[in-house]
């Protein structure tokens, strides 16, 4: 087990240099310079450039780069709002994404798994073919179309809430980009709960539960849902960084000032610095996660702590 | 005794000649169904059709794709040609107008109630129809969503063969060689994966000029990873049995084995993961174009006719109508037939 998490946390460190490595290099390699002033002859360009230390070898530049982003410093937006420090933009902004993000997975995982258990205890009844083709739906249809759809017809027709996000009720204005985003997370753990149960509701060990009395919820929460839930843990990090994904448009479709909403403007306004430091904060958090879930899966299932005590 | 039980089997049958030629029974041996020789794919096809939303799917996907190649030309309209002084006008088909719907009437809800307009009367045009309406350009939305089909496909398309062959490749010559170039070839793939899938699109298209080979290019860059996996886990399974042995006896060399004995033994799997890897490239595609770095205008592919219709989709909503349902119909069935595929290569699978 030690074993296995300080190789996973090492993985986790060369990413991180990896993607640093990447950005550092697209930002050489974007047009201009920091100081395109046509006001500025050399001699003042120079002063600047010693000033941020862009005179230096290009490795010790790497090196104060890394160190600056590690240490939440990601300089200053061109575009955006001028010259307002990049950390500030986000600061205000990451909370409002990450609630809303978080309401969404809390939902899809919890609407999912009641879903999933429901068409696999009324396995191949009408129940089950209803779950099925709401998740076959739910997986297939991009979140941003469910944002649209729900945003025209209870945002706008309805009007039972808010169409676009308002400071004033956060609550009321997080309730449908929360389910447009939620249903593809909602949609792959109610696919994965079904598959699971089945084989879980079809082992040996449920069938002694069973003959030893147990029935009802204590044999499907305790002794079914327990073992089903393990795999499909592990396809929660990956449904995350979907979600993140999806967020982008979804909080650019109900006006939400999140940290999505921010990248695609920067994205359309060429801020550059924003979508690098964006782009770095998004990876790291993809990959906290990932380490955070491959961690988790070893701790859940005491079958793969005890085979990896015996090697 | 003994004498006695020779003399009765000797005594017992003497064949005769009738007992040597041939029955001629051809009428009377039937085929058994049951246990029949078939051909590998022959059992996947049947197997395929017998699940309902597998055919659907595919029957979607073949109706999408004919619209995508005959539909632009199916009027009179270009997907660029615009007609400024025809824009926003309601969907008009002959034929049905007459029923009701698609009369060319916009209905739109005010503060002082629902207000009826119909600017093909208003403006005396009427023998002019755009099936699917007109946007702020007066361009054709019948012609634009399929324009826009044919555009997302090619890109989906390319993208997820060109992923099968690089992923495919790599996860085949690493689980091969296994080993050091294993370890080696796994950590690369590793970082590679930590990447999230939006940043490296993200980024490369702010470095290369937008378009469609560019997003080719970003797609091709992200999705190999999945196919390259499922490669590597295949090839795992095969790499030690008989035959493979039996080849590197005869003095085979490792690319022969790995694409010409293997490679064969595992197209089921990755056909199947080259069918759910095209709704997701569809779907990059989209969120790129409406994020703006998609498609430049005047070209147009589903996600840049969703962008451009989300303007004005209070007021017109029909005009993000046809390429919302366009793209989530192609989505699911391309994800339908995918499932229906790796059901029928490979029947012992848990069910999903």
């Amino acid at each position: 087990m030690k074993k296995y998490t300080l190789k996973r946390v090492l993985t986790f460190i060369f990413t991180l240099l990896a993607i640093l490595l990447i950005l550092f290099i697209l930002m050489q390699l974007m047009p201009g310079s920091p100081f395109n002033d046509e006001k500025l002859n050399e001699d003042m360009r120079a002063a600047l450039y010693a000033k941020y230390g862009l005179d230096k070898p290009i490795i010790v530049q790497f090196f104060n780069y890394v160190k600056n982003m590690l240490q939440g410093d990601f300089g200053v937006s061109y575009k955006i709002s001028k010259n307002t420090p990049i950390s500030q933009l986000i600061q205000t902004r990451l909370p409002i994404s990450i609630g809303i993000g978080g309401m969404a997975v809390a939902l899809g995982a919890i609407v999912g798994l009641l879903l999933g258990l429901l068409a696999a205890l009324k396995h191949n009844t009408i129940w089950d073919t209803l779950a099925t083709i709401i998740s076959v739906i739910g997986v297939s249809v991009p979140s941003y179309v469910f944002a649209l759809a729900l945003s025209y017809n209870f945002g706008f027709k309805l009007q039972w809430f808010p169409m676009l996000f308002s400071q004033k009720d956060i609550m009321g204005s997080s309730v449908l980009p929360s389910i447009s985003l939620s249903m593809f997370t909602m949609a792959s753990i109610a696919r994965f709960t079904r598959s699971e149960m089945l084989e879980v509701l079809g082992s040996d060990y449920m069938l002694l539960a069973e003959s030893k009395g147990l029935s009802g919820p204590a044999l499907i929460f305790r002794h079914a849902l327990r073992n089903a839930l393990i795999p499909i843990v592990t396809v929660l990090a990956p449904l995350i960084v979907d979600l993140m994904t999806g967020s982008l448009v979804v909080e650019k479709i109900f006006a939400i000032p999140g940290v999505g909403s921010l990248l695609v403007n920067a994205i359309q306004s060429n801020d550059y610095n924003v979508v690098i430091s964006l782009s770095f904060i998004y990876s790291a958090m993809y990959i906290a996660i990932m380490l955070v879930v491959d961690l988790l899966y070893g701790v859940i299932d005491p079958r793969i702590r005890l085979a990896k005590k015996g090697d | 005794m003994s004498e006695q039980t020779i003399k009765t089997t000797q005594n017992a049958y003497v064949p005769t000649d009738a007992d040597f030629r041939l029955k001629d029974n051809a009428g009377e041996i039937t085929i058994d169904t049951n246990f029949a020789a078939q051909s590998f794919w022959k059992d996947v096809t049947i197997r395929f059709f017998r699940k309902t939303s597998a055919w659907i799917g595919l029957f979607l996907i073949i109706i999408i794709t004919v619209l995508a190649i005959v539909g632009p030309g199916m009027n009179e309209y270009t997907y660029s040609g615009q007609e400024l002084s025809q824009k926003n006008f309601a969907p008009r088909v002959p034929g049905l107008e007459k029923l009701g719907i698609f009369d060319g009437v916009e209905r739109m809800t005010t503060s002082s109630g629902t207000k009826e307009f119909d600017k093909y009367t208003e403006n005396n045009l009427t023998d002019v129809y755009y099936w699917f309406g007109s946007d702020n350009f007066g361009r054709d939305i019948w012609t634009r969503t399929w324009e826009g089909a044919r555009v997302s496909l090619i890109i989906a398309v390319a993208a997820a063969l060109i992923d099968m062959i690089i992923g495919m490749s790599y996860g085949l010559i690493s689980g091969y060689f296994g080993g050091r170039t294993d370890m080696i070839m796994q950590r690369i793939l590793e970082i590679a994966n930590g990447i999230p899938r939006l940043v490296i699109v993200t980024l490369l298209l702010l470095v290369l000029k937008p378009g469609m080979l560019t997003i080719i290019f970003a797609l091709m860059l992200t999705e190999w990873v999945g196919m390259s996996r499922i490669a590597r886990a295949e090839m795992l399974k095969l790499k030690e049995q008989e035959f493979v042995l039996a080849s590197r006896t005869l003095g085979a060399g490792h690319f022969f084995i790995i694409f010409k004995q293997i490679l064969p033994n595992i197209i089921g799997p990755i056909i199947t993961q080259v069918m759910f890897s095209i709704p997701t490239a569809i779907f990059t595609e989209a969120f790129l174009s409406f994020v703006g770095l998609g498609i430049p205008v005047p070209q147009c592919s589903l996600g840049s006719l969703i962008s451009e219709g989300f303007n004005s989709f209070t007021t017109h909503p029909f005009q993000i109508i046809p390429p919302v349902i366009v793209m989530a119909l192609l989505m699911l069935s391309f994800n339908l037939v995918a499932d229906g595929l790796r059901e029928a290569l490979d029947p012992k699978l848990k069910e999903m």
